[in-house]
């Protein structure tokens, strides 16, 4: 049972809330923004056809009052791309089944697909992928943004082989076709299980009428060429010819329930007993400065089933803390840090993780971590290969991991928890989450010693204002690129959340990777002991 | 005439409230009790209240309650030594009352000789007038001759009739020979007896009776009167006692001549002497009911005496144990009656599973159905009657009004809302009641809760609703409802309720506790594509507590206690001031596969044989559209769905191939 320290009276708290209140208003702020993105003219020109939102279609697609969890929904974030990246993602459940839902949001520039639609799609495949989620996908896009066809046009053939091999591995694809479907585009039908088309609105050909014209000097009309009617009683493209778009959706969900998926995780084993202290003072738990330490076992204490927590080696490599606990019943092996790590915690995090393969038990990584240490004592003490068994339990692990970014996330310290390259089944962060290679500071400050080592080497005296200025410059542009909305623009995690929700998502996250087995790893590469 | 003896088991030949009433007096007195119960009733809960309950067998009351033999037979098996009839069925057939003093049993009601003789209105009337009871002078034909004054307007009866049969309001001379021959046709036809009678029509009279009783030993009393004016279709809805704004002089006219006709007569058991009063005071006698009446519980409320515990103290013998002064009435009573009928659909009887009943306690409710019983179109519409008691008429008709309001009808619809209505209605109030009332008040129809009660019950339905679905939910149920990282819009859904009126709601969660309700139509995107401004009623709701049962609610800041329930398709709600079944109206519209396609296609290649339809042509559902000849075998091509013919695309004569799109169909 995890006891809190917490004082929420105290200055340190109140700080916290207030700048982590902060903080997720601004992200609050760029989500509000995202579902009209493409302009109220094009937004009003839609409804004008009768045609619902993206995420109006999601709302009525779903079961009534269940909840949605969109993925990377501020994806493009910082970039030149829509926030969002034109199409939305997520998971949610219909007719009783957790399904990976991706819908495109024609709104904005036809629904045209940009690089950061193709990483947002390429991470929502993995997800619904590695968790063995059915797919549907609500289809509506003009193809490939034209001018920006360099970017696109060579990574997007993914996406096609994703579908087919979703299907390859059992894992159903449905598309329903709700607006235009073209060239390439065409393929997430044509590689799709099951199909439906909205009459009168929905189309897909690889070449449009201007298209065929040039191409054969054929004159042909859009609904013989790739009308959903077409597609429906001649081409075979289309299973199913829904009367407009609730009827495609009413189909949409008939389909899912027909496909009498089971799930086969073992799904929650205990009692789901909310966690003794209160989960809305999540907010207040972190520091929103990365640089002011936390006691990681205050968030852990929120978050834990009945906040019970079976501490593993307490007293032993103590900035690492694991243990076993349950989120919403799902029996979680949790590792968290409270600090740097040290040789002790690289290797009870690598025994700790064995173990809970053994057990076939999930991973919950709570990031916050400067690093791993470094300096003479610790090079002679073997980091480099304690580290590595770290990174080699991480990476060989076959439990779902989850990752939660509650701070800092520096240096080689995101890999040995399982950072967004090893692949983990789903990640989020919280909105005072800082990630880069290193803190600004030292990232400046190590640049700084380089220049003066290259100026001594050459005999030139240091412009020590030039110098000043120029890691200044860095510093800060460092810091820009570390923060929450940087790394979410980026599609480096699955979303930023409120903290007081992080509960409710690692329950469906956890809930969604239970859809496929729960199976520990019995090899690992080589251990360097 | 047979002289009573003591009553040990008494058989009840009745079903539904009056069964169970009677029951309740005879278990009361120590008496047990022999139901009997036809196969449609096997469940039924005067059967359960019954120490036994014979099965009659068959459905139709011909097949079981009206059966005398079977009725005798079945008492006789269980040992009883007396019948009592209730009202109805065998209540005021002579042969009934005679087979059961032949078989040795005793008959809980007047002889038989004085229910077929008051059972004639002809002689009923004829021994009124020689008794000295108050009434109008009477035509009779003979030889189809009118003998004796017409008085316009008048009304053309059957001497054997009731429930309006064999019935004619004449306004004008003329008509009159004609009402005779329809009347007396309809007479003849429904009771085997054509002989009518003429009498003054007394137009939005008053229906005033008194309750009489007498016992074997020549002793007559009355209890005073009842006012049944408010009437549909003949039938009672409303009765109280006394009858309110007639004076001394008239009641004891009233009363003195019920008394005096029954004592002419020597009836002895309880009857009751029926009147038409005008306002003009005209009184004319109608008849005599030589039963106890549905509406005796007024009497007894003012009164304090049990009708049936006499009933069946007369019957065993006994002597009235009180005489006519000491008969004291106390305050004001009033009854309902609660019917399986729509008053909206013009009183039409309404059958089927009744999800939920529940009278509201602290008024005398006397039921003959409860929750989960299915109401059968056998038989009679009456579910139960409601009485309230208080010192005066004001305060009965706003306690009975209360506890309707708290009654929680659903499944069948009903008069509940109707009666809450009527008995707030400020002429009823007033007084001012005739047999005319309802006609007058047509816009009772449309009582029903108020727009509080129904925003209250739209918010329960809603917060149930989302209940439910979080329960059910096998994946995510244990997440806040809606629960959304990147929230655009609340739940919606839109039920119907029990008058067709369907409401839009859209639940939007602020919090696990929180919520707002919009009430009022979805936004809709207008020929533009903006959505238009947002005119739904804002409501803050949260659910306080929550069980199987009960909710308890706030909506903008008042707590109110709904009671729920479920049914196969509904959802029930119900708190005091009303309640609804709200009907989801589905999610989705429930199109037909092939209703979506432009039209048929030919199925396989062949000759175009007949074409059925052209250009504009309307088409429905199964609509032969072309018959084509093929494979030596002709194809008739029919439409699915409706809509109207855009092309007809072949001729007779022509050769199509499969696939070729025969008829082009809008919808």
């Amino acid at each position: 049972m995890l006891r809190t320290r917490l004082d929420t009276g105290s200055e340190q708290y109140r700080d916290n809330v207030a700048r982590m209140s902060e903080l997720w208003g601004t992200v609050a702020q760029e989500l509000a923004s995202v579902p009209t993105i493409g302009g109220q003219r094009y937004v009003d020109r839609h409804r004008r056809r009768g045609k619902l939102l993206v995420r109006e279609r999601i709302e009525v697609l779903v079961d009534p009052h269940t909840p949605f969890l969109e993925l990377s929904p501020l994806a493009a974030w910082g970039t030149d791309d829509p926030v969002g990246a034109g199409i939305v993602t997520g998971i949610g459940v219909v007719e009783g089944t957790e399904v990976a839902i991706t819908g495109s949001d024609i709104t904005y520039r036809g629904g045209s697909v940009n690089p950061t639609t193709l990483a947002k799609a390429a991470r929502f495949y993995e997800i619904a992928r590695a968790n063995r989620l059915p797919v549907i996908s609500l289809n509506e896009s003009a193809g490939a943004d034209l001018p920006r066809q360099a970017d696109i046009f060579v990574p997007g053939g993914a996406q096609f082989k994703e579908l087919t091999q979703l299907s390859a591995a059992g894992i159903p694809s449905i598309t329903i076709g709700f607006g235009p479907a073209t060239a390439g585009g065409a393929y997430i039908p044509g590689m799709s299980d099951h199909v439906v088309m909205v009459k009168d609105r929905a189309t897909a050909y690889l070449g449009g009428p201007p298209l065929v014209k040039m191409a054969i000097d054929e004159d042909a009309d859009e609904e013989s060429l790739g009308g959903a009617l077409m597609h429906s009683r001649t081409s075979g493209l289309s299973d199913h010819l829904a009367v407009d778009e609730l009827d495609a959706l009413r189909i949409g969900r008939a389909l899912v329930r027909d496909l009498r998926w089971q799930k086969q995780g073992p799904g929650p084993s205990g009692s789901g007993a909310a966690p003794l202290h209160d989960t809305d003072e999540l907010i207040g738990c972190a520091s929103a400065d990365v640089r002011v330490p936390f006691d990681v076992r205050e968030v852990l204490a929120r978050v834990l089933d009945g906040s019970e927590f079976d501490e593993f080696k307490p007293l032993y490599g103590d900035k690492l803390v694991c243990g076993w606990g349950a989120i919403h019943g799902f029996p979680v092996g949790v590792l968290a840090n409270n600090g740097i790590l040290f040789s002790e915690e690289a290797q009870k995090g690598s025994q700790f993780i064995q173990l809970c393969n053994r057990s076939d038990t999930p991973l919950v990584f709570v990031q916050n971590i400067t690093g791993f240490m470094v300096g003479t004592a610790a090079e002679q003490g073997g980091i480099i290969k304690n580290g590595a068994k770290l990174i080699n339990a991480v990476s060989n692990s076959t439990v779902p991991h989850l990752v939660l970014m509650v701070g800092a996330s520096y240096g080689a310290g995101n890999y040995g928890m399982s950072g967004r390259a090893y692949d983990p089944r789903f990640i989020f962060t919280w909105p005072n989450h800082r990630i880069a290679v290193m803190g600004p500071k030292q990232l400046s400050g190590v640049m700084e010693i380089v220049a003066r080592n290259a100026a001594a080497g050459k005999g030139v005296p240091v412009d020590e204002e030039q110098l000043g200025a120029q890691s200044a410059f860095l510093e800060a542009a460092i810091e820009e690129q570390s923060t929450a909305l940087f790394a979410t623009g980026r599609v480096w995690d699955d979303g930023i959340i409120h903290p007081n929700d992080t509960r409710t998502v690692l329950g469906l996250a956890l809930s969604a990777t239970h859809s496929a087995p729960v199976r520990g790893a019995s090899t690992y590469g080589v251990w360097r002991h | 005439m047979a002289r009573g003896r003591p009553i040990d088991r008494l058989l009840i030949a009745n079903r539904g409230e009056i069964a169970v009433r009677v029951a309740h007096t005879a278990r009361r007195m120590g008496i047990s009790t022999v139901g009997v119960h036809s196969d449609t009733d096997r469940s039924a809960l005067h059967v359960e209240v019954m120490d036994r309950s014979v099965a009659l067998g068959g459905a139709t009351a011909a097949e079981s309650y009206l059966r005398v033999d079977a009725v005798i037979d079945a008492a006789r098996r269980c040992g009883a030594d007396a019948v009592h009839p209730g009202y109805g069925f065998l209540a005021e057939r002579a042969d009934a009352a005679e087979a059961v003093e032949t078989a040795g049993l005793v008959w809980v009601g007047p002889a038989a000789g004085h229910i077929r003789l008051l059972g004639d209105k002809l002689t009923a009337k004829r021994i009124a007038t020689e008794a000295g009871v108050p009434t109008t002078p009477v035509a009779q034909i003979a030889n189809g001759r009118i003998d004796g004054e017409v008085v316009l307007p008048a009304i053309v009866k059957a001497a054997a009739g009731g429930g309006g049969r064999g019935m004619r309001i004449v306004r004008d001379r003329d008509e009159l020979d004609a009402a005779i021959g329809s009347a007396s046709r309809e007479a003849l036809a429904a009771f085997g007896d054509g002989t009518v009678f003429i009498e003054p029509y007394l137009e939005a009279g008053r229906h005033i009776e008194v309750q009489v009783l007498g016992d074997h030993h020549g002793n007559v009393i009355h209890l005073g009167e009842r006012d049944c004016s408010i009437q549909r279709r003949n039938q009672k809805i409303v009765e109280e006692a006394p009858a309110v704004g007639i004076d001394d002089e008239l009641r004891r006219r009233l009363c003195d001549g019920a008394v005096a006709l029954a004592s002419h007569v020597g009836y002895h058991n309880a009857g009751t002497v029926e009147y038409l009063v005008a306002a003009d005071g005209t009184v004319t006698f109608l008849e005599v009911n030589t039963r106890l009446q549905v509406e005796h519980p007024v009497t007894e409320a003012v009164t304090g005496l049990d009708l049936v515990e006499l009933q069946l103290r007369i019957a065993a013998g006994e002597p009235l144990p009180l005489a006519q002064h000491d008969v004291r009435t106390h305050g004001h009573a009033i009854e309902v009656r609660l019917v399986a009928e729509d008053p909206r659909e013009g009183w039409l009887p309404s059958t089927g599973l009744l999800e939920q009943f529940e009278l509201a306690h602290g008024v005398r409710g006397d039921a003959g159905v409860r929750s989960g019983d299915t109401v059968s179109p056998e038989y009679d519409s009456l579910l139960a009657k409601v009485i309230s008691h208080a010192r005066d008429r004001d305060s009965a008709a706003r306690q009975l009004a209360d506890a309707l309001s708290r009654s929680w009808v659903a499944g069948v619809r009903t008069n509940l809302d109707h009666l809450v209505g009527l008995l707030g209605e400020s002429d009823f109030l007033a007084g001012a009641v005739s047999t005319a009332y309802l006609d007058d008040h047509p816009r009772l129809c449309d009582s029903g809760p108020d727009g509080m009660t129904r925003v209250l019950l739209a918010a329960a339905v809603a917060l149930l609703d989302e209940q439910d679905a979080r329960r059910d939910d096998r994946r995510w149920g244990f997440a806040p409802a809606s629960w959304r990282n990147l929230r655009t819009m609340g739940a919606r859904s839109a039920w119907t309720d029990d008058r067709g009126d369907t409401v839009q709601l859209e639940l939007v969660r602020r919090g696990p506790v929180d919520a707002e309700l919009l009430v009022g139509e979805w936004p809709e995107a207008d020929d533009d594509g903006v959505l238009g401004s947002d005119e739904r009623h804002l409501h803050q709701v949260r659910a306080i507590r929550a069980d199987g049962s009960t909710l308890q609610l706030e909506v903008d800041g008042v707590a109110a206690t709904v009671r729920h329930g479920r049914s196969d398709d509904a959802m029930l709600v119900a708190t005091s001031g009303g309640a609804i079944a709200w009907r989801r109206v589905p999610r989705f519209p429930d199109h037909d596969a092939a209703s979506a396609d432009a039209g048929p296609l030919a199925p396989l290649p062949g000759t175009v044989l007949e074409v059925g339809v052209e250009q504009g042509d309307a088409v429905h559902d199964g609509m032969r559209l072309v018959v084509i000849e093929a494979m030596k075998m002709e194809h008739t091509i029919a439409a699915v769905g409706e809509g109207v013919v855009a092309a007809v695309r072949v001729a007779v004569g022509d050769r199509v191939d499969a696939g070729d799109l025969l008829v082009v169909i809008e919808r």
